[in-house]
């Protein structure tokens, strides 16, 4: 590689992201099918994800059964559409308060700042200590085995960092001229957060936010692949992968939960991705 | 000069050095004889004992035996009742009596026993000689040390009393002289002699017995006096026992009363199911607890022995409650035993050497009657028991009555793990003749807290062994202390009566005429849902181990296995 | 860039640009932070406390609830009290905390052994996994960087950029199961049965490592982008140096202090896998003795693994916070802590 053509692929890539990428096109749809599986399941498939059928378990993928089916003969393909709801609706719930929580904290101690500051700091620093996959499992032991719990407990472990970075954002603005200039021309304290403190921050805190519902989504799995989420008949995909696991004989019940967990996640990662790098 | 004498020196050395090699080499050749001869010898010795097998026993070996964990510890008055841990228990402690898995009661370490004065007072006679394995005597201060320990526990202490051991007559242990104990009670207690074959009437060591409950947690303080002794162990991997050769103080009824033919009995802690599958069909384990019921079509083609001992005890079923909710109709109850499709979960869910429940205890119990007929498979029946008792289908599908729904809320039990299954199966069976119900799922944790609320649940699964028919007296009603399975208190004077025949019974044929009585009384009044006979442990067993036995609460006994 | 990256570059709270005073000598800097681990610690496990020991029903009863042993809940409680899991909470706090202090972590409610011989036993398997696992996180994540700068052919380079997202997107119960269905069960290359044989070791390590090496490959490339468009680096290429001398020498030591950064709070990430990935691998250590705990709610051992793992990535950080300086002056000079300069 010679320098001179050092800053020609700098300029290439710019051009390239003023359109969209096929790849990023492709996550959207994806994401929309989820989306879509959670709010109206029924559409996509007309089996049920809970009546067992003891007479046709452990078929393999067919065009029946796109998935197989299970151990009591249910429909794997209908578990999955059904568990979408559970498993990506939650992942909102978690982020919602990760969003929320986290945001007002970094709020309040990056604008308020002084000893609200410390205090503040010092709760972010202790949920920080406690290793955010364990802090999950201790808050949803604390409130039931239910996938619902095991969103709630995946958002506090995720305050934190929201916290940190919407503080990190409101230090930068607060001490930049055009804010100072904004006091001297006589705005107060909420007018000036309003005006100009939160639609400079919102962009990175909402490239986070994406992000985090891709993390979110894996959290709440492999919470219910513990046994911690909503129990059986449930069928949260980390619950399904659980399942799956007792039945060497049959795979394609670890596979197809797990491949459209990685295809969700990655779509979301996608899609962060790319809003990153057009703010 | 200087160079000849070394020479010599050196030859005379080399002289030496090769009469010492030829000596050295003839010793070890001579070592290695004899040692080629022992081996040999030792593989193709018979059986030191004379039993009346067909096949001689070999001595020898060491039995690698697969578990996935044992959770609950070694303090015995909190670990002696798991499935899990009750394994190792078995192999190095005794008990008193031996209790068959047919219900028959034998002599063990009491070698004879009398009851006196209405089965109030009971005389054991010990078996002389008998130790534990630090050398202190089991003789009758050790038994009565241990008797009242069952009884009543220490709870100053932290220890819990043994459950099953009926302590509410129990007055007091008495040591009469060094083989003679005498235990009394202040009312008739038939079931005492079959309950010190239970798997939590342990005999250990009165210095272990004084230990705190800390030091009971080393499993290397937990002294017994069982055909094998604990060797070594590495927590949650790994645990070697090893045979005592001093242990000649067997149960008469196995045939064998001498040391173990096992050398050693190696538990390996795996967690995965398939795997410890593949480990013993690959011949790297010849023991493995608790396979997938699914997989032993299979297992048993290869030629692998699937053991699905079955305790004594309650059947899996549901205890209803009879006191309270819609289930206080006698119809209700009813048309809940005809609703649900006993041949469907067993087929379905079970693999063979399950059966179908015939009464509310096990098929082994000695005092079990066949009342299939009574909650047999009718749904039509069923429709029309509802019907008659003004549940009738609205709109939904679902009967309904004074604007109610007829609606059940089904709790697994977590103890037995394919009760979810049942579950999801009988909430559909359910659902065919118009009854709503749906599952909710307590884990392990909450489960005892929550089966204490029966009120809100009136269909509870039931998971418990027994080993003397007497302990069924204590679940009907409320009398006398009883735990009321049916929620009917003392309102139900036929139950009051059976109930206190039973346990007032001061023998067995009193006590056979009341039991069939109960059996078929509790079941037409639909008090309890039989399902499947309970089969809680199961064990895999490679073709290459001979002799195991199991006994009447359902563990493995490997003190009379052996290795070809 | 992931969250771990997002908290990689903020600033410690409580101090804004300007407000430590500039070139502060190391030792009140050191204290200071050694001060503010002291105080997380504690706090962190007290509030570990009350969230386990809010919890309804105790393991005592759960294990004598079982019922075989056919004991009535009187009797249960009986047995109970001597273990005073009916205290009020904050009674329970204080007894746990001034026996923290001291060193001790309880008895397991359920086995009766103390919890420190309990993780002492288990501990050893779970430094082994992580251990390796981390060391196969920074050499998958060195070479993924490395790859991304000089790998011939651009569509290669690109995918190994894409290759930490991707990491991200799986979860690592998955890979596990994947890799023991593969390897173990249908190549037969290790087994399970004996997962404490190294390479039973190294796919679990593999496991583990995936999802952790992507943000530090993620941070690692960012950093060599940045530094290999510096004009020294546009100056050594032009003398010839060699790609190879040229990523050792320019590009390695100036990326090592934002790798610290995140191997310090990778820490964390790697005792939760550790949890899963025991599980799934069916291996000892502290996450199956956590899994354990959770399902009976032995709150002794449970709030000894998490006190543990929090000491753990305190001690780490505070570790990671006390070497910066030493790797890059400009963190003293600054005086506002690595993760500014990382930013930088």
């Amino acid at each position: 590689m010679s320098i001179a053509i050092a800053p020609q692929p700098a300029r290439r890539l710019s051009a390239a992201v003023r359109g969209v990428p096929a790849s990023v096109l492709l996550s959207f749809v994806v994401v929309i099918i989820v989306v879509l599986w959670s709010v109206v399941p029924g559409l996509f498939t007309s089996y049920s994800a809970v009546v067992a059928n003891p007479a046709a378990k452990f078929l393999a993928p067919s065009a029946q059964h796109w998935f197989g089916t299970d151990s009591l003969g249910r429909d794997e393909y209908a578990r999955i559409v059904h568990g979408a709801g559970p498993s990506v609706g939650t992942a909102l719930v978690a982020v919602g308060i990760g969003l929320f929580a986290g945001g007002l904290i970094g709020l309040a101690a990056g604008f308020i700042g002084g000893w609200v500051d410390a205090v503040l700091g010092r709760l972010v620093d202790t949920l920080l200590a406690i290793p955010g996959f364990l802090l999950a499992v201790v808050v949803v032991t604390g409130l039931g085995f239910d996938t619902l719990n095991a969103a709630i407990a995946t958002g506090v472990s995720s305050v934190a960092i929201f916290a940190r970075l919407m503080r990190a954002e409101v230090m930068k603005i607060r001490h930049s001229v055009f804010v100072e200039s904004s006091y001297l021309q006589g705005g107060f304290r909420g007018y000036v957060l309003f005006r100009h403190v939160l639609p400079n921050a919102y962009r990175s805190v909402l490239a986070l936010a994406v992000l985090q519902l891709g993390s979110a989504i894996i959290v709440i799995a492999a919470l219910a692949f513990l046994g911690y989420g909503s129990p059986p008949p449930a069928s949260d995909w980390g619950l399904l992968v659980a399942d799956g696991q007792a039945y060497a004989t049959a795979p394609w019940l670890i596979y197809g939960p797990a491949i459209v967990i990685v295809l969700t996640v990655l779509s979301i990662n996608r899609i962060s991705r790319w809003l990153r790098k057009t703010s | 000069m200087t160079r000849a004498r070394p020479q010599q020196k050196e030859r005379h050395l080399m002289v030496r050095r090769n009469r010492f090699h030829r000596a050295v080499l003839g010793v070890a050749a001579l070592a290695a004889l004899v040692l080629v001869t022992a081996a040999c010898s030792s593989s193709g010795s018979t059986g030191t004992t004379g039993t009346t097998a067909a096949t001689n026993p070999k001595d020898g070996g060491n039995l690698t035996f697969l578990i996935q964990e044992f959770p609950a510890g070694w303090v015995s008055s909190e670990s002696n009742i798991s499935s899990y841990e009750g394994n190792l228990w078995g192999e190095i402690t005794d008990k008193l009596v031996y209790v068959s898995d047919t219900g028959q009661v034998s002599p063990w370490i009491a070698t004879s026993w009398q009851t006196e004065d209405n089965a109030q007072k009971y005389i054991l006679h010990l078996k002389p000689g008998v130790t534990f394995s630090d050398g202190e005597p089991l003789n009758a201060a050790a038994v009565v040390d241990n008797i009242t320990l069952w009884a009543k526990g220490d709870p100053a202490r932290g220890i819990a009393k043994v459950g099953l051991f009926p302590a509410l007559y129990f007055e007091q242990a008495t040591a009469v002289n060094s083989t003679t104990v005498e235990v009394d009670f202040s009312k008739p207690t038939l079931g005492f002699i079959p309950t010190l074959g239970y798997h939590g009437s342990i005999l250990l060591a009165p210095k272990t017995l004084a230990l705190s409950v800390n030091q009971q947690a080393n499993l290397k303080n937990e002294i017994g006096s069982g055909p094998f002794v604990v060797k070594s162990f590495q927590t949650g991997v790994s645990y070697t026992l090893e045979r005592r050769a001093d242990y000649n103080w067997g149960p008469a009824a196995l045939g064998h009363t001498g040391p173990a033919y096992l050398n050693s009995i190696t538990y390996k802690v795996v967690a995965d199911e398939s795997t410890r599958e593949q480990a013993v069909v690959a011949g790297d384990a010849q023991a493995d607890f608790n396979v997938t019921p699914s997989d032993i079509p299979s297992l048993e083609s290869q030629g692998f022995t699937v053991a699905t001992p079955r305790y004594l005890g309650f059947v899996d079923g549901f205890e209803v409650d009879g006191g309270s909710g819609p289930t206080s109709s006698l119809q209700v109850r009813q048309a809940i035993q005809h609703a649900i499709n006993r041949s469907q979960i067993l087929s379905t869910i079970y693999p063979k050497g399950w059966d179908l429940a015939t009464s509310f205890i096990q098929g082994n119990v000695p005092e079990v009657a066949n009342d299939s007929a009574l909650f047999n498979y009718d749904p039509s029946l069923s429709e029309s028991l509802l019907n008659q008792a003004g549940w009738v289908v609205g709109a939904g599908g679902y009967r309904q009555k004074d604007g109610k729904t007829l609606d059940f809320t089904l709790v697994p039990n977590p103890y037995v793990p394919s009760t979810q299954q049942e579950d999801e199966l009988i909430a559909q069976q359910f659902g065919k003749v118009g009854i709503k119900a749906q599952l909710k799922i307590v884990p392990l944790s909450d489960y005892a807290s929550f089966a204490a609320v029966s009120a809100a649940y009136p269909l509870l699964s039931v998971s418990r062994s027994f080993i003397d028919f007497s302990t069924v007296g204590g679940v009907l009603t409320s009398l006398n202390g009883g735990q009321n399975w049916f929620g009917v208190g003392t309102s139900d004077k036929t139950l009051d009566t059976l109930s206190q025949e039973i346990e007032s019974a001061s023998s067995t044929a009193q006590r056979d005429v009341v039991a069939n009585q109960v059996q078929s009384y509790v079941l037409t009044q639909g008090y309890f849902d039989p399902i499947v006979q309970q089969v809680q442990r199961i064990y895999l067993i490679a073709p290459n181990v001979h002799g195991v036995t199991y006994n009447g609460v359902a563990y493995a006994n490997f003190y009379t296995a052996w290795l070809s | 860039m992931t969250d771990v990256a997002v908290l990689a570059t903020d600033q410690l709270p409580g101090g804004a640009p300007g407000s430590w005073p500039r070139g502060r000598p190391y030792f009140v800097y050191a204290l200071q932070r050694l001060a503010q681990a002291v105080v997380v610690i504690v706090l962190a496990y007290a509030l570990s406390f009350v969230l386990i020991t809010v919890l309804p029903g105790n393991a005592i009863a759960t294990v004598l609830g079982n019922p075989q042993t056919g004991l009535s809940p009187a009797q249960i409680k009986n047995v109970e009290s001597y273990y005073g899991v009916s205290k009020p909470v904050i009674v329970q706090l204080w007894l746990s905390l001034s026996r923290f202090v001291r060193g001790q972590l309880g008895v397991s409610l359920v086995t009766h052994q103390t919890v420190t011989s309990l993780i002492a036993g288990a501990l050893p398997y779970t430094l082994k996994l992580a251990g390796t696992a981390l060391v196969v996180a920074l050499v998958l994540a060195a070479v993924i960087a490395y790859g991304t700068q000089y790998l011939p052919g651009k569509w290669a380079r690109s995918v190994l950029r894409a290759a930490p997202s991707l990491f991200l997107s799986v979860p690592n119960f998955v890979i596990g199961l994947l890799l023991i269905h593969e390897f173990s069960f249908q190549l037969h290359i290790f087994d399970v049965l004996d997962p404490n044989n190294p390479v039973g070791t190294f796919f679990a390590a593999l496991a583990l490592a995936i999802p952790i090496c992507a943000p530090l490959a993620e941070v690692l490339i960012a950093n060599l982008d940045h530094e290999s468009r510096q004009e020294y680096v546009l100056v050594a290429r032009s003398r010839g140096l060699t790609q190879a001398k040229l990523f050792a020498r320019h590009l390695v030591k100036p990326s090592m202090l934002p790798a610290v950064t995140i191997a310090a709070l990778i820490v964390g990430e790697l005792m939760g896998g550790a949890v899963i990935t025991e599980e799934v691998f069916g291996r000892n250590g502290i996450g199956s003795v956590m899994y354990q705990a959770v399902s009976t709610q032995d709150t002794p051992v449970l709030q000894g693994v998490v006190a543990l793992a929090t000491v753990v990535f305190v001690v780490v950080n505070l570790l990671a916070d006390l070497v910066a300086p030493l790797l890059d002056p400009r963190v003293r000079l600054s005086g506002g802590g690595r993760r500014e300069v990382a930013a930088a």
